[in-house]
């Protein structure tokens, strides 16, 4: 039994014993989108973010804010040219170099399984849909959906002109459904998944596996974002330059922003040893813990992870050679220790920190689960031969401080846009 | 207050008999941190001298023993940080017993080391919180289990923690299962045996809860079987997240077995326990409160700030007890969910802390795409 939450532009709960009513819709509101011209979407979805940052009722959640900023009509103009190489493309043939008309289609209905980790990541998901005309099926867990519904709604009273046709954002809203079920059920999970033309899963290991394995069309396209983790290095020039307590500010930020549930949430901080002790480097990351804006500082967690977040803090205490700095509630906690490894995620905000001889010693821990890498190199020579080694054994993303969250294309190496169209050709006569 | 020029303990021992002698539910719990904390003091300065990991966490947290003014100030230790490391704080030549509990959840067993005075006083400790719900006298004790869980060779677990807890008022003890090819079934050989001769006698039984329900009562019934005794006390723990899920609530099951005892419901006790805690169970009273003994103590934590929760505020059990010379057993903090019911009022007379258990902590998977490193 599936629940629909939104389908063919209306709001409200429904249970369906399958998927026939949604698809038919999807099916032809997805043709209606195809007919607006990439240009007129982005300004509708520009005009989304604008009313996002006004929408008082969700402007303060985590993350939203960020969405209104990259809804911005350039960062999506920009988008669309790294994948498509010319956004023309996605609205009609064009002759390309090699004397061929080439086109970019969508696929058809993109059928989303948006994992619970990051309550905003359902709605970036569906905007690559859009920005590719595709339709969107989208499974969302229940507790995200009623934000990315009142994302949604404001999408309803949009109109833009362009070109002096005036376009409704209503016509985006038609073509996007978004439904909830028992993942375990598979039937159900088997009925979502042959409705696909394109799969888009996020999701840890066990998830991926199991709904990669679930039976689709043959021309279905699959696009995974599966489990990754990602960690900060900071050199002996960074540690001991000016730039370093802004450094650790805006790490601190990247640690409580999703409260480290996210890809690209930082667990491990390598400081190349420097003139600074550690100790004084765990006091100034302190310090910018302690100066978080309360509402990522205290952000609500379940008990299973309050527990995780004791028992780590109590392990490190009563090892020798290990050490936790951690205020009275779990707010944040620091975990000290000299073993060059990476860890495995406690979340919470708590982050291992390490001192190594040189930033080269992380270089083998890099394996393709490494999403990204949060970099503090001013060296650009050192940086750049870093960044090689890094993404040649598996990174996917090398940012700086602060950036870690951003979201952009490509992600996960995945240059997503393109993956969600068909390129095809037309001879000329 | 006890003056604090250095551990004694003798004087320890001394001052934790007479606290346990006391009756265990008599005083308020005002008069509990001036009571509990001395010794915990003194405890806990035998334990930082005696074992370097204990000293380094309480350094680490910045912990002067002298100083602490309250029980709440008490660091507590995670209890499953007894399946990662030694918390012995006697001689290693004073241990006379390792209690190895496997718990409930996980592989690696909990290490509980014991030497003769901490035995002495759990034992004690036990048979003053049974006195006060079931007497004195000793009586046939049934067990609800089989035989084999009280072996030495079978893994030491709060299913035997229990039996051999309980068993310290049993006048001659019964198995009511038995273990055959790895299935429990009804021992009819025992129960046949205890209706002929024992019935309208006074009877105690211990049990564990999911196992009581899905192969005791069930079993029980198909065969159609009944006892009658004088006076029946049930101790049953353990297993109601398993019960959660057949969705029986605790008064369904107290009805039900006590219908197969030819007992009233409220003679079905529900207790809180644990093998880190060996000596103190917390009981229900007949209002379904769990009261806690005078030789321990019991704070809820909240689970962010970790601040002692108000009553009603739903929280991390943390348990505090006297009892132990030979481990770390101050201040246990569980991985389990409890709220405060009330503070001495309890109706039932029983002075104290009383509070409910919740439910364990769920052990969630981190969900999403933010995941190990591990390929």
């Amino acid at each position: 039994m599936f629940t629909c939450h939104l389908a063919d532009g209306r709001f409200g709960e429904q249970s369906l014993p399958d998927l026939d009513s949604i698809t038919g819709s999807l099916t032809g509101n997805r043709e209606a989108l195809a007919s607006v011209p990439i240009d007129a979407i982005i300004r509708i979805l520009d005009a989304l973010g604008k009313k996002v940052l006004r929408n008082a009722g969700i402007n303060t959640l985590p993350g939203v804010s960020f969405i209104a900023l990259w809804l911005r009509r350039e960062n999506l103009e920009k988008l669309c040219e790294i994948n498509y190489a010319d956004r023309r493309y996605i609205d009609g043939f064009r002759r390309n170099d090699l004397n061929l008309f080439m086109m970019a289609e969508p696929r058809g209905i993109v059928c989303q399984w948006i994992a619970g980790n990051m309550p905003t990541l359902g709605f970036f998901s569906l905007v690559q849909a859009i920005l590719s005309k595709n339709a969107s099926l989208v499974k969302m867990p229940e507790e995200n959906i009623p934000l990315l519904l009142a994302i949604l709604r404001d999408l309803e009273t949009i109109t833009i002109d362009h070109g002096g046709t005036t376009y409704h954002g209503g016509t985006v809203l038609g073509s996007i459904a978004v439904v909830s079920f028992e993942g375990k059920n598979p039937g159900d999970s088997e009925k979502f998944s042959l409705a696909a033309d394109c799969r888009v899963i996020y999701g840890g290991s066990e998830a991926v596996r199991a709904i990669s394995r679930l039976p689709c069309r043959d021309h279905c396209e699959t696009i995974i974002f599966g489990p990754k983790f990602s960690f900060a290095v900071f050199d002996r020039e960074y540690i001991e330059s000016a730039a370093l307590d802004r450094g650790l500010d805006l790490l601190a930020k990247d640690v409580a922003v999703f409260n480290q549930m996210a890809c690209s949430s930082p667990h491990v901080l390598f400081l190349e040893r420097s003139s600074i002790p550690l100790e004084t480097l765990v006091g100034r990351l302190q310090r910018s813990f302690e100066t978080l804006p309360p509402a990522l500082k205290n952000q609500p967690i379940p008990s299973s992870l309050s527990s995780r977040i004791i028992n780590i803090r109590a392990l490190y205490r009563l090892s020798e050679g290990k050490n936790c700095t951690a205020p009275q509630d779990l707010g944040w906690t620091i975990l000290t220790d000299e073993n060059i490894s990476l860890e495995d995620p406690v979340q919470g905000k708590c982050i291992f920190v390490k001192e190594v001889d040189s930033v080269d010693q992380v270089i083998p821990l890099i394996t393709h689960r490494i999403q990204a890498l949060s970099i503090g190199i001013p060296d650009p020579g050192k940086r750049e031969r870093f960044a090689r080694e890094a993404t040649y054994r598996g990174v996917d993303r090398v940012v700086t401080p602060g950036a870690i969250h951003d979201f952009t294309l490509p992600w996960d190496g995945i240059m997503t846009l393109n993956r969600l169209v068909r390129w095809v050709i037309l001879k000329p006569t | 207050m006890m003056p604090d020029s250095g551990p004694d303990p003798a004087r320890i021992a001394a001052i934790r008999d007479a606290i346990i002698a006391e009756h265990p539910y008599s005083r308020n719990d005002g008069q509990r941190s001036g009571n509990l904390l001395p010794v915990i003091r003194q405890q806990l300065t035998i334990a930082r001298r005696s074992n370097p990991v204990i000293n380094d966490y309480l350094r680490k947290l910045g912990i002067e023993v002298d100083a602490m003014e309250s029980l709440e100030d008490v660091p507590p230790i995670p209890v499953q940080m007894f399946k990662l490391f030694d918390l012995r704080t006697c001689p290693e030549d004073a241990v006379v017993k390792i209690l190895q509990s496997s718990g409930t959840t996980g592989g690696v067993p909990s290490r509980i080391p014991l030497d003769k005075s901490t035995t002495l006083s759990q034992i004690r400790a036990l048979k003053s919180i049974l006195a006060d719900y079931m007497g004195k006298s000793r009586r046939i004790f049934l067990v609800i289990d089989h035989e084999g869980i009280n072996s030495p060779a079978h893994a030491f677990s709060a299913r035997t923690a229990g039996v051999r807890g309980l068993s310290i008022y049993a006048r001659k003890t019964f198995y009511l299962l038995k273990e055959v090819d790895g299935e429990l079934t009804l021992n009819m050989p025992a129960i046949r045996e205890i209706i002929e001769k024992y019935s309208g006698e006074d009877v105690y039984a211990f049990g564990f809860t999911y196992i009581i329900w899905t192969v005791f009562c069930e079993q029980i019934r198909k065969e159609n079987l009944r006892f009658s005794f004088r006076d029946f006390i049930l101790f049953h723990g353990g297993g109601w997240k398993k019960m959660q899920k057949l969705a029986v609530s605790k008064e369904t099951f107290s009805a039900s077995v006590a219908s197969v005892f030819g007992a009233a419901p409220r003679s079905i006790l529900d207790f809180y326990g644990m093998a880190e805690q060996t000596g103190i169970i917390f009981v229900d009273c007949p209002e379904g409160n769990k009261h806690v003994p005078g030789f321990s103590q019991v704070i809820i934590r909240d689970p962010f700030t970790l601040e002692p929760c108000g009553i009603g505020e739903p929280g991390f059990i943390e348990v505090m007890s006297i009892l132990a010379d030979s481990y770390y057993d101050q201040a246990v903090l569980t991985e389990d969910i409890g709220v405060l019911v009330g503070v001495d009022d309890c109706p039932c007379g029983r002075k104290g802390r009383y509070f409910r258990f919740i439910s364990r902590v769920e052990k969630a998977e981190a969900r999403g795409c933010g995941d190990t490193f591990r390929e």
